[in-house]
């Protein structure tokens, strides 16, 4: 009981009062109607993580990946001089997927059904028997989607002119998150799991550590202690539609007997690649990412929406380099294996939060001062359909 | 049992081979989910004495180059960074737990790239 460090102090209850403090309507959690605002207002005009760097690192690399919530699937190429493209992948004739595969390396993209065939960076180069058309091959080229890289993250707009760019959207975030071992990660560990759920349901498990001990009473043991029971973050920011929080590190953590070997292998490693061991932050991402920034667990997790009451989760773990000896190996499969248990935890709750919702037997639910996280996201969505109900009404359509 | 499915020294993990040095984090998961109790705890009493010495065996070596035995051994390890969870953690709770872990794929792991160099 020597030098303890300094006592938790938790977040004063009034501190974020600002962002609201009434009870929440529960319509938008889970109705058809409110998913259905959220794809325009939100997702076809929001930047959206869908990949990293490390997965397209070469010349004629390629990535297609779905975006369920915008009916979208998106063609990421690199080109020969390692430019980044992106574009809807879709061939310009008639419309048909052109790219199955969901990587690959090629410089040439040929549709099945005619052959018009385009180049990685999305012109069209060749099509049979093109002198029958009617239209100037310049002007066939694929539909371009907007696309940056921060953090080592690639991001996509859907939006045909992004009111923002990239750097400009993440504001502080973007620097701060450059500083993550993510930035420069080489090789990925990942798993995916779909729920039975909304999105933001999906989300603000993530976003609140209120039930840790009840949800994760073993596998989140060492989350809270005396000085701090729920295990509740130190800080919470705001950063336009963006949130972050500080993880608070239990100085009463007592690790079992394997966690102990296998946390302290994990811990060497982290120092020997130098990863900063003082970083404790959370980055909400909006809309629908957040990155968990400690040296010693070190994940993503994208929030995909697939129907109002769907969703898939896609955790993410960044390692910098290849595995280099059996201890390194080891520690990566049991960063993952945590980090796994904990989501298999949260799983069955999500839903059942869904199924009790979509039974319209509430009007609203409420946030205390601790889930200020999950109120913060539903405002900024709320006012982005609010804001999209009312461009659609000034321009006569239904409201 | 022939006595060379591990590297000397590690011949209390013999028994264990089979069911449990298994290729791809994928499938270590799944085989953490199908087991019983009993085979867990095991596996958990005989490997966790051998986990410090076996690993320092396999860093002196590269990845790429372990014989067959060493490979076992390497992937006995990681079926213990799956197992742990259940008996050190999840104890009695590891049915609930497995629930929700049915739901998960692990798409892709760091274990099952082939280490460069
Ligand atoms: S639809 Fe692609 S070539 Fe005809
Ligand atoms: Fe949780």
């Amino acid at each position: 009981m020597t030098a303890e460090p300094q006592r938790f102090q938790p977040v004063p209850r009034e501190a974020h009062a600002d962002l609201g403090t009434g009870p929440i309507p529960a319509q938008p959690y889970y109705t058809r109607e409110y998913f259905e605002l959220e794809r325009e207002a939100i997702f076809k005009r929001s930047w959206l993580q869908i990949g990293h760097v490390c997965e397209i690192p070469e010349p004629g690399d390629f990535l297609v990946r779905p975006v369920e919530v915008a009916d979208a699937s998106i063609l990421i190429t690199r080109d020969a001089e390692g430019e980044l493209h992106a574009f809807h992948n879709v061939c310009t004739h008639r419309g048909t997927q052109l790219v199955d595969a969901s990587c690959g390396k090629r410089s040439r993209f040929s549709c099945p059904y005619h052959m018009w065939t385009f180049s990685n960076r999305g012109d069209l180069v060749s099509a049979p028997d093109f002198e029958n058309f009617y239209v100037d091959q310049a002007s066939c080229a694929l539909p371009r989607v907007a696309v940056d890289v921060c953090a080592g993250q690639i991001f996509i707009n859907l939006d045909k002119s992004p009111r923002q760019g990239l750097r400009e959207f993440l504001g502080p975030l973007a620097e701060q998150m450059e500083r993550l071992p993510m930035a420069r990660a080489t090789a990925i560990s990942e798993y995916v799991y779909e729920v039975d759920a909304n999105w933001k349901l999906t989300y603000d498990n993530f976003q609140e550590n209120y039930h840790l001990r009840f949800i994760h009473p073993r596998s989140g043991e060492m989350a809270g202690g005396p000085q701090n029971p729920f295990g509740y973050p130190e800080r919470y920011a705001f950063h336009g539609p963006h949130r972050t929080q500080t993880i608070w590190s239990n100085p009463d953590a007592r690790p079992l007997p394997f966690q102990l070997l296998a946390f302290t292998k994990v811990a060497q490693f982290a120092m020997q690649d130098q990863l900063d061991m003082q970083i404790r932050d959370y980055f909400g991402v909006f809309p629908n990412l957040f990155v968990l920034g400690t040296a010693t667990t070190h994940f993503s997790q994208s929030i995909m929406p697939i129907a109002e009451n769907r969703t898939r989760s896609v955790i993410r773990l960044y390692w910098i380099g290849e595995d280099d000896c059996a201890s390194r190996r080891f520690a990566r499969e049991f960063n993952m294996t945590t980090a796994l248990d904990i989501h298999s935890e949260d799983r069955a709750v999500i839903e059942a939060g869904h199924r009790g919702l979509a039974s319209g037997a509430l009007s609203h639910i409420h946030f205390q001062s601790q889930e200020v996280l999950c109120r913060h996201l539903f405002n900024e969505v709320d006012r982005r359909v609010q804001d999209y109900r009312a461009e659609l009404a000034a321009a006569g359509g239904v409201q | 049992m022939s006595g060379n499915l591990l590297p000397a020294g590690f011949q209390a993990l013999e028994p264990f081979v089979e069911g449990w040095a298994i290729e791809g984090s994928e499938n270590r998961l799944r085989r953490r989910l199908q087991s019983t109790p009993e085979e867990r705890e095991a596996f958990f009493e005989a490997a966790m004495p051998l986990v410090q010495p076996a690993l320092a065996q396999l860093d002196k070596k590269r990845l790429t180059e372990f014989d067959a035995a060493e490979q076992r051994l390497m992937n006995l390890m990681l079926s213990m960074a799956h197992v742990a969870h259940a008996v050190e953690v999840q104890r009695e709770d590891e049915p609930f737990h497995a629930e929700g872990a049915r739901h998960i794929t692990i798409t892709r792991s760091s274990a099952d790239s082939n280490p460069g160099l």
